[in-house]
């Protein structure tokens, strides 16, 4: 039963053998370290930078109507560029349209986005305005006034307000169609108590629900 | 004769010595080597992303705690069952816990909020960009995630075998590592997406919105994470090779593209299977079981070489009449393997005691790896447990 394998002497993890050292590091570890830290900057700073670099050039055209999820609908007006969402009628193969787009001017950011909701549009606004305050706790964008009420070219009639935030202000307004909210938003870079530009009261007001719109 | 038997229970000794060298199998683990770099580069990399993760999970705790605390606590449970299962399924040359406690960290801190957010992000919107919102609408996630997250997830076992290189030794170790990392990476994408959906309907029903997409997550990540980094760092090891694995670049890339291509068809599910629930249940249906398929085929793979080097430590404790040559292949052998030995017994009660000596020579076989071979106090203990139990005796203690 006596076993003449005695366990040969092992370092801790960590010990450097003399030939490994550079500057007390161990130098084998240098290589496959350097290997992570080079992806880790390409996903982390070299991707982002070249997104950065390259803008959006999807340009609205007279006519084009954006639709999101649910038969949403919006008329952009000419110029604007899409940052994100799709057009009426070029949608994703799956068929399936994404629940919120945005377009934008200069300094000026205009988003729809849609989802399930039942109440009004005043609850809407309300919700909306209770989950930004809890996520921003009064530090980012927030409604300030009363809310006051608008109408779509559709006939709809909607809940809106004006928001203020960090160096932006503008204006929110809520829908809800048959028990699908929509909440468009737009902010620009300007002083406070400016009114909303045209063109976004005229996005506003172009918002429909079960329409085809222009395809 | 006598001493021809000595001189063989010797060699078999000599041969359990080497396979213990080579596998890596019994070391502890140190992960505090502050002279060691990949320490330092794991260090800063998981701190950063459970910073990131920690800030944004505190900011949204404040609009959605119910979604938020029901999440995590679902997904804890069903990922301790996966911890489990993976933890069972590395039952021969064990890695230590601590070294999956790492890789864990790496997939769910430092491979999604250091790594993948920021180059997902940027590589959707340049799709966007180049191609058209539909087009990335459809492929963008098919053709970001894969090249993204598979190497996010991947070079965490570069700096594993770094900080770890007497322990991880084959592919079956990139396999574990790999299945721990892609755990991790789940887990915490699985809470993300959660906290998403929290707020998918206003911040209204958002404990509803949430189990949607929990129920959905947990029942899609059968086939998805977990198998991908599997299947991916197993290939690392095969491409990099290790001292008890020989390299073998075009296996390991295979595995390494085979990741990536399932994750791809994962991430093109809505485009693949259009709108039709039927198609959709289908396709994903088929691309979990794809992935499991694959899986299990590498298991198959890499799994003998652990079992020679159990069979190498073990065979020894056969020759010392500690155990016998039925239950050495059973315990070096599959699950059918040690079904059959226990089904061999007669009665309800020999079985039961067929499989507390497999249990007890593995006990045996963990002691002798921690010993290094050596004939120490738990080693005879452990081999005092092998006979007791057998002899249907009570426990001592």
């Amino acid at each position: 039963m006596t076993q003449d394998v005695s366990p040969r002497f092992e370092p801790p993890d960590g010990w450097v053998p003399a030939d490994q050292r550079w500057f007390g590091l161990d130098r084998r570890t240098i290589a496959p370290t350097l290997t992570v830290f080079a992806v880790a900057l390409a996903m982390s700073v070299v991707l982002p930078l070249i997104d950065d670099t390259i803008p959006y050039r999807d340009v609205v055209r007279a006519g084009d109507v954006i639709e999101l999820r649910g038969d949403v609908t919006f008329v952009p007006d000419a110029g604007w560029g899409i940052t994100s969402g799709v057009r009426a009628g070029h949608g994703p193969a799956s068929g399936g349209y994404p629940d919120r787009a945005t377009v934008v001017n200069e300094d000026t950011t205009f988003t729809v986005r849609t989802a399930t909701f039942h109440g009004d549009a005043d609850a809407l606004l309300n919700q909306i305005e209770e989950t930004a305050d809890a996520l921003n706790r009064g530090r980012g964008i927030h409604v300030v006034g009363e809310h006051t009420t608008i109408v779509t070219d559709q006939g709809k009639q909607g809940a809106t307000a004006r928001i203020t935030g960090p160096r932006r202000n503008g204006i929110i307004a809520a829908f809800v169609f048959d028990g699908r909210g929509v909440e468009a938003q737009a902010t620009e870079g300007s002083e406070v108590g400016q009114e909303p530009a045209a063109a976004v009261l005229r996005m506003i007001r172009s918002i429909s629900s079960g329409e085809q719109g222009e395809r | 004769m006598t001493y021809a038997v000595t001189a063989s229970v010797a060699d078999l000794d000599r041969a359990r010595a080497v396979a213990l060298d080579l596998s890596g199998w019994g070391r502890d683990f140190r992960f505090y080597q502050p002279r060691n770099l990949a320490f330092w580069g794991y260090l800063l990399l998981v701190t950063t992303g459970a910073m990131s993760f920690g800030s944004q999970l505190a900011r949204e705790y404040n609009a959605y705690a119910p979604a938020i605390v029901l999440a995590v606590t679902l997904f804890a449970i069903y990922g301790s069952f996966f911890w489990w299962f993976t933890v069972r399924v590395d039952r021969y040359a064990k890695l230590p816990a601590k070294l999956m406690v790492v890789a864990f960290l790496w997939g769910g801190f430092a491979a999604t909020w250091s790594l993948a957010v920021n180059g997902n992000s940027a590589l959707l919107a340049l799709y966007a960009k180049g191609f058209g919102q539909a087009w990335a609408l459809d492929w963008g996630a098919a053709l970001s995630a894969p090249f993204i997250e598979e190497p996010a997830k991947g070079i965490g076992l570069l700096l594993l075998i770094a900080l770890a290189p007497r322990h991880v030794r084959t592919a079956f170790d990139g396999l574990i590592l790999g299945a721990f990392i892609g755990l991790g990476f789940q887990i915490i994408e699985d809470v993300a997406y959660a906290m998403t959906s929290a707020g998918s309907q206003f911040g209204s029903n958002q404990v509803g919105a949430s189990l949607a997409t929990i129920v959905l997550r947990m029942v899609s990540g059968v086939g998805a994470h977990i198998c991908y980094s599997a299947i991916f760092c197993a290939g690392l090891v095969y491409l990099l090779g290790r001292p008890a694995e020989p390299r073998r670049i075009v296996r390991g890339l295979l595995l390494m593209v085979t990741a990536m291509v399932l994750h791809g068809a994962w991430d093109s599910l809505p485009a693949l299977a259009g709108l039709t629930p039927l198609a959709t249940l289908g396709v994903l249906v088929g691309l979990i079981v794809a992935a499991l398929v694959v899986v299990s085929w590498v298991y198959r793979m890499t799994v003998k070489r652990e079992r020679d080097f159990l069979r190498d430590v073990m065979v020894p404790e056969e020759a010392r009449r500690v155990i016998t040559a039925d239950e050495l292949g059973a315990m070096t052998g599959g699950r059918k393997a040690r079904k059959a030995h226990r089904k061999a017994g007669r009665g309800r009660r020999e079985r039961k005691r067929a499989r507390y000596v497999l249990n007890a020579a593995y006990d045996l076989a963990g002691v002798l790896a921690a010993a290094r071979g050596a004939d120490t106090d738990q080693v005879r203990f452990a081999r005092a447990e092998v006979g007791r139990i057998r002899a249907g005796l009570p426990s001592p203690v």
